[in-house]
């Protein structure tokens, strides 16, 4: 059994591996700055989704409010930035951190509460913050929002000519929130977070402190989600509260997690990657302007993976996987409860 | 200053009539089917297209097309609970909350196609009309919308009180295998219930588009504030989400006469958030209907 699991081990991570790599060379390969695009959008979203499905997966606290993270991250650092001049770099961080902070009076508010209560919550956080913003006008330029100013090529304040180097940071965000849930799904967090998810009742009866999980596991998912928020507006250099606060966010981030597999490693990419390819063959099919087309086909494909496939379409892979390496079938069943 | 505080109260109120259809008939589907329909306010804003629709080929006055647009979306109600939410039950909170959260975006975005962002409105002869006593002034348009409303929340409530068939919805809600024991077929019972209340969320829409706009995300206004009406009423009792509906009305409207023309959604906002941290359970506790 040892053998087959660590023929297993590397395996996975060959693959892993591949992927990485591929991450890595296709820029190269590619120059097409609109192809760089798509990428850059389905690192980001997927790298949102992965820092929602910490919360939303692993202990199904749902969420529909993840923009208030995305908002503050974004606006900390450009307020830092116009305002004082501080580079985007030091901005993420800070708005990282306002993010973990403001996750803690959230979350006291709304981990009191269960199931669509929560969900609802959530909702009126993020709104609560975006109605702020919008009334900030001197310090947060209200509605009309604000360009970020054009340095040129400087790398030290995350500007680039390139659009490369964008990718770049997208691809290593995605890598920090992949690789942060790996530790955690392997820690007795992540242990913790699935008791949580599974009966937050029995959980706290055999003795998880289910709301010091909650709230730490808020941070994280916060926090990250903050990091996208700066990342975004740095790459369109425009923010403005319908924007940074945009419920999209919120639904997206839930959207591709639960599309992919709810509370798996690699459910928020593949439910990304699913997406955002059906999204561009529909734009390359219709052509821009046909508002509501995108959403109309992402709410048809939630429907149809919620009534036929709850457990997300990473699951379909990873079948198609076994039904085709016989030493899947035979590991299937040597180890039934393994991972 | 006092004519000015009552006249934002009594126009809360009369908004808050409508408030309550929508709110009703969320607290219904949860009472009895024990989902939360994150959809109810896109339903809200097909009863406002068809009374539209109605209205501009046909000539038929709003009022009059609630005729249609309550049993349409009666036979929506049925078919929702039957090939959708039927499906979810039991399985937890993910596929309960997101499949109505899904229909809620498809809807949206299905009339952005078909209808296009654009506003529509009905004018009535009774649209800009108005009457005063003292100083107070009252809109037809919205004294209709609210004393139909009102009506139509009395016949809701004879109806669950009076009838085997309302006696069985609450019974179902309040235990549903012992209400299964009794004879009482739940599939039926949730059906009428879904049904039920999104025909008060098309009599809503029909109501209100003698003085409000039509457009594809208009249910997202009604849906919010009959989220907060419902929490702060107690989810599931109906007469609960009646009062604070009529509360949330005219919190949003003193809001707006003293705080400022877009704090109206903050109000609301904060007034939730309250509710959540301090009476989870809301204000009026237990089951009484």
């Amino acid at each position: 059994m040892g053998a087959v699991r660590s023929a297993r081990f590397t395996r996975s991570w060959s693959w892993v591996a591949a992927l990485a790599a591929a991450g890595l060379v296709l820029p190269v390969v590619v120059a097409d700055p609109f192809a760089l695009d798509i990428f850059i959008r389905v690192f980001l979203f997927a790298f949102i989704g992965v820092a929602w499905n910490l919360m939303g997966g692993y202990a199904k606290q749902l969420s529909l409010g993840h923009a208030a993270f995305f908002g503050l991250g974004a606006y900390t650092s450009t307020i830092l930035l116009i305002r004082f001049g501080i580079s985007p770099w030091i901005g993420i961080l800070a708005g990282g951190l306002v993010a973990m902070a403001a996750s803690l009076p959230i979350g006291a508010l709304c981990f009191r509460l269960r199931g669509p209560y929560f969900a609802i919550a959530t909702i009126a956080t993020a709104q609560v913050l975006m109605l702020l913003f919008l009334k900030f006008r001197d310090f947060a330029w209200g509605a009309e929002g604000t360009t970020l100013p054009n340095l040129g090529d400087a790398p030290l304040m995350m500007q680039f000519e390139s659009r490369a180097a964008y990718y770049y940071i997208a691809l290593a965000l995605l890598t920090l929130g992949l690789a942060i849930t790996y530790c955690i799904e392997r820690s007795w967090i992540g242990f913790y977070l699935v008791a949580v998810g599974e009966d937050e009742d029995a959980a706290e009866a055999v003795g998880v402190d289910t709301t010091k999980i909650k709230r730490h596991i808020y941070l994280i998912s916060a926090f990250l989600t903050a990091l996208a928020g700066t990342f975004y507006v740095e790459y369109i250099y425009f923010i403005d509260p319908n924007t940074a606060f945009s419920f999209n966010i919120s639904v997206e981030a839930a959207l591709v997690s639960i599309v992919g597999g709810i509370g798996t490693l690699w459910g928020p990419v593949v439910g990304t990657v699913l997406l955002e390819a059906t999204s561009a063959l529909l734009q390359s099919w219709l052509g821009s302007g046909h508002g509501g087309v995108q959403l109309t086909v992402y709410s048809l494909i939630l429907i149809a993976v919620i009534l036929w496939r709850p457990n997300g379409l990473i699951g379909l892979f990873t079948d198609l996987y076994q039904r085709f390496t016989h030493a899947g079938a035979a590991r299937a069943k040597e180890v039934p409860f393994d991972g | 200053m006092l004519a000015t505080l009552a006249q934002a109260v009594i126009n809360g109120l009369l908004i808050g009539g409508i408030y309550a259809l929508v709110s009703i008939g969320v607290t219904l589907i949860f009472g009895v089917v024990k989902i939360v329909n994150f959809a109810q306010g896109e339903f809200v804003m097909i009863g406002m297209y068809i009374s539209f629709f109605l209205a501009s080929s046909f000539g038929v006055d709003p009022l009059l097309s609630l005729l249609i647009s309550m049993p349409t979306l009666f036979a929506i109600g049925v078919l929702v609970q039957h090939f959708l939410i039927r499906r979810v039950l039991g399985l937890g909170d993910m596929p309960q909350i997101f499949l109505t959260f899904a229909l809620s975006l498809l809807l949206m975005n299905v009339a952005l196609l078909l209808f296009t962002a654009n506003y529509r409105t009905v004018q009535t002869a009774y649209s800009e009309s108005s009457f005063h006593i003292g100083p107070l002034y009252f809109a037809v348009a919205k004294l209709i919308a609210f004393v139909i409303a009102m009506l139509l929340s009395a016949v809701l409530y004879l109806f669950l009180h009076g009838t085997d068939l309302g006696k069985a919805m609450r019974a179902a809600a309040q235990n549903r295998e012992v209400a299964m024991l009794m004879g009482i077929n739940p599939d039926r019972v949730f059906c009428v219930a879904v049904g039920v209340a999104l025909a008060l969320a098309g009599a809503a829409g029909s109501l209100l588009m003698p003085f409000y706009p039509a457009y594809p995300l208009v249910g997202q206004v009604f849906v919010l504030m009959a989220f907060v009406a419902v929490v702060l009423g107690t989810l599931g009792n109906i007469t609960g989400a009646l009062i604070a509906s009529l509360m949330m009305g005219v919190a949003e409207s003193l809001g707006v006469q003293f705080v400022g023309a877009d704090s109206g959604l903050i109000v609301v906002f904060v007034l939730l958030l309250l509710t959540l941290a301090l009476r989870p359970n809301g204000l009026f506790g237990g089951w009484a209907r």
